[in-house]
């Protein structure tokens, strides 16, 4: 028996790619210095429409989409590149992060032509965000389960249900919403569809769910007969599952799977000082060469999908490994801290951004599909089930 | 070497390790038997000559197409100095030396070359009781040489490495060399260069593992069923994937900066972090396999110790992830830290 091979085949950057991350650079070096030191620790949750506006002025969001919708027909190395700068640089990404990475592609891809017209050229200028309308409090990693109903009923839908762990509800424009337009509840895949839905909507409530760490990032969106039109159906009825699929593939494959911290490393090394001890610089070096690695495999998959490939399984596997380098990072660092920081003060401040990532450390193994649902993806890629 | 003569190459010594390397020949060099049919054949297809230029009687490969190789030789537990003969043999021809023939070993270490004699001692040098000649290179002051000194001038203790295959010490006192040449890289180069040409090994190691564990669930029945649809082994098996993926990624990531980045010190950062991610992972990725096979992957018998034992030994040859790891961070911490993200995406050590 033949097993399935998982290769990642080194991919370089194209010049253009790396030119485009020097301007990158220079805008952020331009932009930051004014952005609040806290809110750069979690750069695709932190919102500054204000920064959203800057980035999207200059291209940068949406930036594979075609001209006529406000694109700037760039490659996706380029998009990557852009990302990866943001995360790498604790950009306050967040309000527009979602809408660029799946939201706006969805719509690209499946949308109507009045869809696309309406919102895509907003998101690029960094105006229009969204929320992932996927998950349900009984839908979780089994995402076919769902049972908010949009029943037709004149020109609209009619929809009954609720959404939970809506990321940024309460600020953002719009959520795309996985909905069962037709069938039972165990009709699982069958039924399904997506739907626009403008979160002002008359029956719509949007009630905050605080996080372990005090924030408010996820709501419960409930929907009481909340009426729909029906331009607001996004691709087919019914083909709901499929497209959905191909969202969370855009949603599973960026760097922000294993640069979500980034910045531990980076206040790590600055409360080590410049030099420290051999055990520790040792240590250190291991952490570096990891998160090396996950870069070297997200470059890979980067040319993949510009290959026109379509690495799920990979991607799936990237995340694993990416995530739980995420979740060791801050653990592995408050030791490192610990027994090598001179500088008391430092060492107190360092510990406490260690901390706030510890706590939020949980969430990266659960969001955007989960350790073990990976697990399982990457077991059938390995041709196990 | 193309693209496709290179494909050919490799799809050659895999047929032939296939064929020539089987679980007999490995255990036999672990009982100090001499698989003299295997070398033969290795040198009969030019695979020790692989980045020695045609001119010099070589394959005319590059070091990239050398890597490639010595990842398949991995893969098979191949039991002879092939990455060794083949590595001393490219920098031996790059000081205008002639690579000759047999079985050849790098002793990388602490080592004097004073009026043409070299004198020092080298621990844990591969295959030291069957090489035929050791090559050094020696930083004699800011020009470094190659050395090669034949084995009947060097003293050497046999001291079996754990995966059972013939290290031992090696010390040259005032030891007449049979070649002395302007190398075309520094002694620290030339270990990491040892240390990639290793971590291509544990890639295909690595890859092997998988593939044996993977096998052996689909095979292995249990609870009326193959162990392999039991959720709890798909996802060990699910988690011993990603972190062979990572090692071969790293390995193949570091190849290609070396070999882009010329000889003299490209990929110098690529190389560290890649061996130290080889060897880091090493550990998973034996236990997870072990486990998944049970007793049976624990018996001499069973193939699965070739490739375990040896990415155990592997990750300590030529520098651990503690070796490399104190570069990295040395490097980085000295940098500072708004130099991380730079260096980082640079793949270097300082920009």
């Amino acid at each position: 028996m033949t097993v399935p091979k998982l290769e990642f085949p080194p991919f370089r950057l194209p010049p253009q790619s790396e030119a485009l991350r020097a301007e990158v650079r220079e805008f952020l070096a331009q932009t930051l210095p004014n952005i609040k030191t806290e809110d750069r620790f979690a750069t695709w949750t932190t919102r500054s429409p204000e920064f959203s506006r800057a980035l999207g002025a200059r291209g940068w969001i949406g930036i594979t989409w075609p001209k006529k919708y406000g694109g700037s027909e760039r490659s996706f190395l380029d998009r990557f590149v852009v990302t990866e700068e943001l995360l790498g640089n604790g950009a306050p990404a967040g309000a527009h992060w979602v809408a660029d990475r799946q939201s706006g592609q969805l719509l690209l891809k499946f949308g109507s032509e009045a869809q696309r017209e309406e919102i895509l050229p907003r998101i690029t200028r960094g105006e229009c965000y969204f929320s992932i309308g996927m998950s349900e409090p009984d839908s979780g990693s089994d995402l076919a389960s769902v049972r908010t109903r949009a029943e037709p009923v004149g020109d609209g839908f009619r929809v009954n249900g609720t959404k939970i762990w809506t990321s940024g509800a309460h600020r953002n424009h719009y959520c795309i919403a996985l909905v069962r337009t037709s069938g039972q509840h165990g009709d699982r895949h069958k039924g399904l569809s997506q739907i626009l839905v403008d979160l002002k909507t008359p029956g719509v409530t949007i009630r905050p769910v605080i996080n372990l760490a005090g924030r408010h990032e996820w709501n419960e969106v409930t929907f009481t007969d909340a009426f729909i039109p029906k331009d607001c159906l996004i691709g087919n009825e019914g083909d709901g599952w499929k497209q959905v699929t191909s969202e969370l593939a855009f949603e599973r494959a960026g760097p922000e799977r294993f640069l979500q911290n980034f910045h531990v490393l980076g206040e790590l090394v600055r409360v080590l000082g410049r030099h420290p001890s051999k055990r520790v610089a040792a240590i250190l070096g291991r952490l570096v060469a990891r998160l090396w690695t996950l870069r070297q495999m997200a470059v890979a998959l980067a040319g993949m999908l510009q290959d026109g490939k379509s690495p799920v399984i990979e991607a799936a596997l990237v995340k694993d490994l990416g995530t739980i380098y995420q979740q060791d990072l801050p653990e592995i660092a408050r030791v490192l801290a610990e027994s090598d920081a001179t500088d008391e003060d430092l060492l107190a401040d360092f510990l406490d951004i260690a901390q706030y990532s510890t706590m939020i450390a949980p969430s990266f193994t659960i969001q955007g599909g989960t350790t073990q649902v990976l697990r399982g993806m990457v077991a059938r890629g390995l041709g196990l089930r | 070497m193309d693209r496709e003569s290179r494909e050919m190459l490799l799809e050659t010594a895999h047929r032939f390790f296939g064929d020539k390397c089987g679980r007999e020949v490995v255990n036999g060099v672990e009982k100090d038997q001499w698989p003299a049919e295997l070398w033969a054949g290795i040198e009969e297809l030019g695979l020790t000559l692989v980045a020695v230029p045609e001119e010099q009687g070589g394959v005319g490969g590059t070091l990239e197409d050398m890597l490639a190789l010595v990842r398949v030789a991995g893969a098979h537990a191949v039991p002879v100095p092939l990455a060794e003969t083949a590595l001393a043999g490219m920098l031996v021809a790059g000081a205008g030396g002639s690579p000759g023939d047999g079985p050849v070993t790098l002793t990388l270490g602490a080592l004097v070359l004073k009026d043409g004699r070299l004198t020092g001692k080298v621990d844990r040098v591969p295959f030291a009781t069957v090489a035929r000649r050791f090559v050094a290179v020696v930083d004699d002051g800011d020009t470094p040489k190659v050395v090669v000194v034949d084995a009947a001038q060097a003293t050497v203790v046999a001291a079996q490495s754990h995966a059972g295959e013939p290290y031992g010490t090696v010390r040259f006192e005032g030891a007449e060399c049979a070649f002395v040449g302007a190398s075309p890289v520094g002694a620290a180069r030339a270990y990491e260069l040892a240390a990639l040409t290793r971590t291509l090994q544990m890639a295909g190691a690595a890859e092997t593992v998988l593939s044996t564990a993977v096998t052996y669930c689909q095979e292995r029945v249990q609870f009326g069923r193959a162990i392999s649809t039991f959720q709890a082994i798909q996802h060990l098996l699910a988690e011993l994937a990603s972190y062979v993926a990572a090692v071969i990624a790293a390995a193949e990531a570091a190849a290609r900066d070396a070999q882009e980045g010329g000889l003299a010190d490209g990929g110098s950062f690529s190389i560290a972090a890649a061996k130290s991610q080889a060897s880091e992972f090493a550990h998973r990725i034996a236990a997870i396999s072990h486990q998944c096979m049970g007793a049976m992957g624990f018996t001499h018998e069973h193939i699965l110790h070739h490739y375990t034992r040896r990415l155990w030994v592997w990750r300590r040859d030529f520098g651990s992830e503690t070796f490399w790891g104190e570069k990295i961070g040395t490097a980085y911490a000295a940098a500072g830290p708004k130099a991380l993200w730079t260096l980082m995406t640079a793949s270097r050590y300082a920009a």
